[in-house]
């Protein structure tokens, strides 16, 4: 007898370019087209998706960064270039992830900064780039045109749009051939809404990426779970609305007591292992960005996502 | 295809004897229906009836108890794929192991720390689930010797036996066959003589096999040997077989395509050379035994973090329905402590009040589900908001005094509540770890 489980899906997950080659028109090494999953992650019986892609994320304004990074880091985090150079080549992540945190910064105004900061950013790292801009209305137009602007033709991910504010930055996708990122809190409908609105104004399925927002594991993270599950079950029911890649970045992982608290000899294995326990949970429930903050978790990531990837032997069915 | 009640009721001997426990035997049906009683109870079923009832009514996963005592914990009588589609019902035991060829210092302290370490956690006391003994030695002696030495340290809990040769099982359950400790492993070979064991000391059995087919075939080989009580060791030879045969054998389970996989699923983390990854896998992905060496205080937090995450009922809602809400058996002075309706604030919140033992009320406002930092930048929280709350639920009805503590986060409005209300407002803590310590002093103080 053969014993094989039947899932009954019509759906597959949309797919997302992220970064341009040069034959792709951007100056990039390399390019990867994510999502094109047909089941559940990590059951394909052949592999028709990429392994989950890692994004070690560098901020322009480390004053308000973790602790536990810049004292880890030292003083690479206030060389922007250097810290990215390093996460490239050193700490050996997939993407980059440029949070521009400096534009948070109150009556923030600068905004040739903010395309000098891009442009020294992707000089210093040839990997696909993920920029996350402002978020006051006041600024948002110009910073994202001016991110959009900076990195023409590089296919850009850009974020963060959310439902009361996504227009600057969809503008800026589509006038550059940028992706986003759309997040919704925690909720498959609202995620749905959201990427209805962006299509409605011309953003079309292949540059969205959903983030359901993560909330950092012990603060909610069963919330972000399940909403990455609904999300890719309704996915591969047949919702294209809802079939876009997700980013996964439980951004408060090294704020949350059990890390801060930690012994400070173990604090960084502590910090290591929340942001890895969380990875690899929301990598199983369908993420397929996962962002870090700690150069340690990459190379665990790494070599956890190359075993859930691996194919079983000839087992089950016989 | 699952019968109806009342199709069941038909073929119950309908003597409302009540030896099944259950009153009449149309309540016995209706629980037979719901996968909430086994077909086992009724002693006066023919073999016919409890073939066709046994098929249909019994849970999909068998529940298994491992352990007796305080610490024993049941795996199985899961129903879903999906924890949103209702609930995962019974979290995996995470089991530390210890070697027969280790000092017996260095297992009294593996067994010494499963025993004792607590981990609290939103009010919930969190612990590992028990202690594998393996025989590497090779020597059912040794392994007799290593496994009485554990039970001398008296920790009482729940036990896995793991050895290939059935002889050293039958060595060790000499001290340890009354305790229903999990068995390891049943294979194609030495079926006959593990399932001998078994039965004899009425314990559950892991079976081991690489490939679906071949745990159906053990399953049905060892249920005709008269063992019940089975969990599938599914063998993963990496993460991603892991995955696939334990959501398959859940999948197959459920929609009770194959009952021979309704068993609970074994997982030994460290099979695939990364055992953290598999501990997070086993704990999502549907095993309910995973075996691990004693981790370190990072990884032993997020799992017993994560396990306690994916095990919370989903379906409670990320919005509290605002109103007055009661920590123990609060009298009159009792204190009174405002927050906001997002339930990770008030569910937090609670797990300390709980474990504070101070007897309280919380007040929920009706922020929409945001958080107290949100709600306070968004102006969702106001003082308004604060003085209808009081009334609209009564609040000073219930206590004698007028005072408010409030989150500390909320500390910006204090001056305006007190305007709007009248109340004397408390600024708590911004984190509500310190509200125990803070109902103990600056409470008590103002008294």
């Amino acid at each position: 007898m053969t014993a094989d489980a039947q899932f009954g899906w019509s759906g597959t997950i949309g797919e997302v370019t992220l970064g341009a080659t040069k034959a792709e028109g951007g100056t990039r090494r390399i390019s990867y087209r994510i999502g094109g999953g047909t089941t559940l992650p990590f059951m394909e019986k052949e592999n028709s998706s990429l392994t989950p892609l890692i994004a070690f994320e560098v901020c322009d304004y480390p004053k308000t960064w973790s602790p536990i990074v810049r004292n880890y880091c030292g003083d690479l985090v206030n060389d922007l270039c250097a810290w990215t150079k390093t996460a490239d080549t050193t700490y050996r992540a997939d993407l980059i992830r440029l949070h521009l945190n400096s534009t948070r910064q109150r009556d923030f105004s600068d905004i040739p900064a903010v395309g000098k900061t891009v442009e020294g950013v992707l000089s210093a790292s040839s990997l696909p780039l993920i920029i996350e801009g402002s978020n006051e209305p006041k600024i948002d137009s110009e910073v994202f045109q001016r991110c959009g602007e900076s990195g023409q033709g590089e296919r850009l991910l850009l974020g963060t749009a959310e439902a009361s504010h996504y227009r600057s930055i969809a503008a800026a996708a589509l006038a550059y051939n940028h992706s986003l990122i759309a997040q919704s809190p925690i909720d498959v409908n609202l995620a749905k809404q959201l990427n209805i609105l962006l299509k409605e104004i011309g953003v079309t399925r292949d540059h969205i990426i959903i983030d359901p927002y993560t909330g950092a594991l012990g603060y909610g993270f069963e919330y972000s779970y399940s909403a990455m599950e609904r999300i890719r079950f309704a996915a591969l029911k047949g919702d294209s609305d809802l079939a876009m890649p997700i980013i996964c970045s439980a951004a408060d992982s090294l704020n949350i007591k059990e890390v801060r608290e930690a012994d400070p000899a173990m604090q960084d294995a502590v910090a290591v292992s929340w942001e890895f326990y969380t990875g690899i949970a929301a990598a199983a429930a369908g993420a397929e960005i996962i962002c870090v903050r700690h150069p340690k978790t990459i190379g665990m990531l790494r070599q956890a996502f190359a075993s859930m990837k691996a194919r079983p032997g000839p087992a089950g069915v016989e | 295809m699952a019968l109806k009640a009342l199709d069941i009721y038909k073929l119950l001997p309908k003597k409302n004897c009540k030896e099944c426990g259950d009153p009449t035997c149309l309540t016995f049906a209706m629980k037979l229906a719901g996968g909430k009683a086994d077909v086992d109870l009724c002693p006066y079923l023919d073999d016919q009836a409890k073939s066709v009832l046994g098929a249909t009514t019994r849970p999909p996963i068998r529940l298994v108890r491992v352990g007796v005592g305080e610490r024993f914990f049941k795996v199985g009588e899961e129903t879903v794929l999906y924890r949103h589609e209702k609930t995962f019902y019974h979290p995996p035991g995470i089991v530390f192991r210890v070697s027969d060829l280790q000092t017996p210092d260095e297992i009294a302290v593996v067994t010494r720390r499963v025993r004792d370490e607590t981990f609290t956690r939103v009010g919930t006391d969190l612990r590992f689930s028990g202690i594998a003994i393996e025989n590497t030695s090779g020597s059912p002696e040794i392994f007799a010797k290593t496994v009485a030495a554990v039970e001398k340290q008296q920790a009482h809990l729940p036990p896995v036996l793991i050895a290939k040769d059935p002889t050293a099982h039958s060595a060790a359950l000499v001290h340890c066959g009354t305790y229903r400790p999990l068995l390891h492993a049943a294979t194609g070979e030495n079926y006959r003589d593990m399932c001998a064991l078994a039965k004899k000391h009425g314990c559950p059995l892991v079976i081991r096999a690489a490939t679906l087919d071949g745990l159906i075939n053990l399953v049905k080989d060892c249920i005709a040997e008269g063992v019940q009580d089975l969990v599938l060791d599914p063998t993963p030879e990496n993460l991603g077989a892991f995955i696939s045969r334990s959501t398959q054998i859940r999948q197959l389970a459920i929609t009770r395509s194959v009952p021979e996989l309704g068993y609970p699923v074994y997982l030994d983390a460290s099979l695939t050379g990364l055992q953290d990854a598999a501990i997070v896998l086993g704990i999502v992905k549907y095993a309910s035994v995973i075996v691990t060496s004693p981790l370190m205080p990072g990884p032993a937090k997020a799992s017993l973090t994560l396990r306690q995450n994916i095990y919370t009922d989903p379906q409670k809602p990320i919005q509290m329905n605002p109103g007055l809400y009661r920590v123990g058996n609060p009298e009159k002075d009792a204190p009174v402590l405002m927050t906001v309706n997002f339930s990770l604030t008030f569910f937090t919140l609670q797990g300390y009040l709980e474990s504070s033992r101070v007897p309280c009320f919380m007040l929920i406002v009706d922020t929409e589900g945001l958080s107290v930092l949100t709600a306070v930048a968004a102006g969702k929280l106001s003082e308004i908001l604060v003085r209808d709350s009081l009334k609209k639920f009564g609040v000073e009805n219930e206590v004698t005094h007028r005072k408010l503590i409030i989150p500390g986060y909320a500390s910006p409005l204090s001056g305006r509540i007190e305007e709007a209300t009248g109340w004397k407002v408390l600024v708590g803590p911004r984190d509500a770890a310190e509200i125990g310590e803070f109902l103990q002093e600056a409470w008590k103080k103002q008294g």
